[in-house]
């Protein structure tokens, strides 16, 4: 069996003049839950669409399964699992029945109780859909997307909308879903989701990959932080070189706060020279803080800093 | 983005019912739609009352009103039920929840088209049997041509309900839509008053309307006279009727070609909010 569960290769799709998607290339191996970050706007629900088979490939290579997805939907379509970030219900059908129905339209579905208890909706099976909470239908969303017991599941934004609590079930429900050997691609606007859930992940940017990787290798490339407030006896101009690193200056309501991007490797020793430094001249400096980089730098230094 | 694969063929008839019994339970629960859906037709009945007893084209004109209404519940049942069910699916965003099943497209637009149909067939059987029973009728003469002509009026009104959704935004204003095809087959197609009272020119461009040539067929199966011909319709033998109503079932298929035509073009699975 092939390991490889998703295939993406150029894929390029265009509305009129806009290039919504301009050479998007990635792959998720079975049993990885892949994000795809970026803004709005960015490309991902439209690279979504074509993965799940909602329209074709205008350009490049989708493959899911070893098929194509919007070509031979109908092979793959009971593999997969859907989560729209925007799906109706049926207003007027309870959660019961709005289960039951679906159960009928899979080969071999999860039973009622076990769906219920996926969207953690037992004591609201007998309320319309149209009585649910916003975090309650996307709670829903994801049992049906479950319920023919998908080997490929794709999650669109699937926590938006869920209030804490709520969030924090379907990351664990999606997580142990995950170590069950369910392949995920999933989309989301919280970074802290991606950074908790994915295997691996990719950032997009106006219809590109800007970045992707583990969270580690992605984080990895983009530095530490040393920043301390300067303080007011000393010149800017006499702060140290930091492993070849210069400070970078930024002046907020009269004070000067010092920023230095390091490379991993070279953040211990250059907190050592800037340490020693200051011991040397008996300097204090004031708000002294190391930061690792995180995803949401990252994300906005390739994603945020345009737009 | 759908281009002409919007209606592929392919059929699953257990998944095909299982949709349609999903239809019908949202019909059920939604009483205005079932109202205008099952409920019209009965006041339609109530009208062929103060007709009984008079005589047109040869035939009691109870009789010849209500052959019509068999053709014409397809406008409330089919036409106009269907626009707004698929409007509705897709505007709230569950004709694309479907698509994201196993559902093939055939299955998703087929349930509903099946409980549209069924639900036609059901008013078509109840008006046969008040014919008979309270207007003097007759079990038609032909009865599978009287069932063809109702065949070929299902496929093309189910057909001119997905290109009406298709231009239509909202729910609320598919009222609007329907409405042009809905007057037109009501006033022009031979059921509210025998074409021949009009001009020669003015008969034959109604009877290119698509509801006119499935009244033609129906009544011709039905009465066993050729009634595409005008004045008094002259009787048919075996197999008479189906050579009579050859032009209409041409101009039938005519309408449910450029209606799939137009459907492929003009069908959206996607909300158009989105």
């Amino acid at each position: 069996m092939e390991n490889t569960a998703i295939r993406v290769r150029e894929l390029r799709q265009r509305y009129g003049e806009f290039e919504a998607v301009a050479g998007v290339s990635f792959e998720v191996a079975r049993g990885e839950l892949f994000a795809l970050l970026g803004t709005n706007g960015a490309g991902k629900t439209t690279t979504l669409e074509a993965v799940e088979g909602h329209r074709a490939a205008q350009s490049g290579e989708v493959r899911v399964l070893g098929r194509d997805p919007y070509r031979e939907r109908r092979a793959v379509r009971p593999r997969l699992g859907i989560m729209l970030q925007e799906g109706g219900f049926f207003a007027d059908l309870t959660t019961a029945e709005t289960i039951d129905h679906w159960r009928g339209f899979v080969e071999d579905p999860r039973p009622r109780d076990e769906l219920l208890d996926l969207a953690g909706l037992r004591e609201q099976a007998g309320v319309r859909a149209r009585q649910l909470s916003g975090g309650q239908k996307r709670r829903l969303d994801l049992a049906l997307a479950l319920t023919g017991r998908p080997e490929v599941l794709f999650l669109d934004e699937p926590t938006t909308g869920m209030d804490p609590e709520a969030r924090h079930a379907t990351r664990r429900t999606v997580a142990e879903l995950v170590r069950d050997g369910l392949t995920v691609l999933l989309t989301t606007h919280y970074l802290e989701e991606a950074e908790q859930l994915a295997d691996r992940l990719a950032i997009m940017h106006r219809g590109r990959v800007v970045a992707s990787g583990t969270v580690a290798e992605v984080v990895g490339g983009h530095g530490d932080r040393v920043r301390f407030r300067v303080p007011p006896d000393v010149p800017v101009a006499d702060l140290p070189v930091l492993r070849g690193v210069a400070a970078g200056i930024e002046v907020d309501a009269g004070h000067a706060t010092a920023t230095y991007t390091l490379p991993p490797d070279d953040l211990q020793p250059g907190v050592y020279g800037l340490l020693r430094w200051a011991d040397e001249r008996s300097l204090a400096l004031p708000g002294l803080r190391v930061d690792n980089a995180s995803l949401e730098d990252v994300f906005l230094s390739t994603a945020g800093a345009e737009s | 983005m759908i281009g002409t694969r919007a209606f592929p063929v392919h059929l699953d008839r257990v998944l095909l019912t299982r949709v349609a019994r999903l239809e019908a339970r949202l019909l059920w629960r939604n009483r205005t739609a079932l109202f205008v859906a099952a409920g019209m037709p009965l006041l339609f009945v109530g009208m062929l009352v103060p007709m009984h007893g008079k005589r047109i084209q040869g035939v009691d004109a109870a009789l010849l009103q209500g052959t019509g209404h068999l053709a014409l519940f397809l406008l409330f049942a089919v036409f106009m039920n269907l626009a707004t069910v698929f409007t509705t699916r897709r505007e709230d965003g569950t004709l694309k929840r479907m698509r994201g099943t196993a559902l093939g497209d055939a299955e998703i637009l087929g349930g509903s088209v099946l409980t549209a149909t069924v639900l036609y067939m059901a008013q078509v059987a109840v008006l046969a049997v008040v014919l008979v029973a309270a207007f003097g009728g007759r079990a038609p003469a032909d009865p599978v041509l009287t069932l063809a002509g109702i065949a070929g009026g299902v496929v093309v009104f189910a057909l001119l309900a997905s290109v009406v959704s298709g231009i239509t935004p909202t729910t609320e204003l598919t009222q609007l839509t329907v409405l042009p095809v809905m007057f037109a087959c009501m006033a022009g197609a031979g059921v509210m008053f025998p074409l021949g009272v009009l001009p020669e020119v003015v008969q034959q461009s109604l009877r290119a309307l698509p509801l006119t040539p499935v009244v033609e067929i129906v009544r011709t199966g039905y009465f066993g006279r050729d009634f595409t011909a005008h004045g008094v319709p002259p009787a048919v033998g075996v197999g008479g009727g189906w050579v009579a109503c050859l032009p209409s079932f041409a101009i039938l298929a005519a309408w449910a070609a450029v209606a799939r035509r137009l459907a492929a073009r003009a069908f959206r699975w996607d909300p158009r909010r989105s």
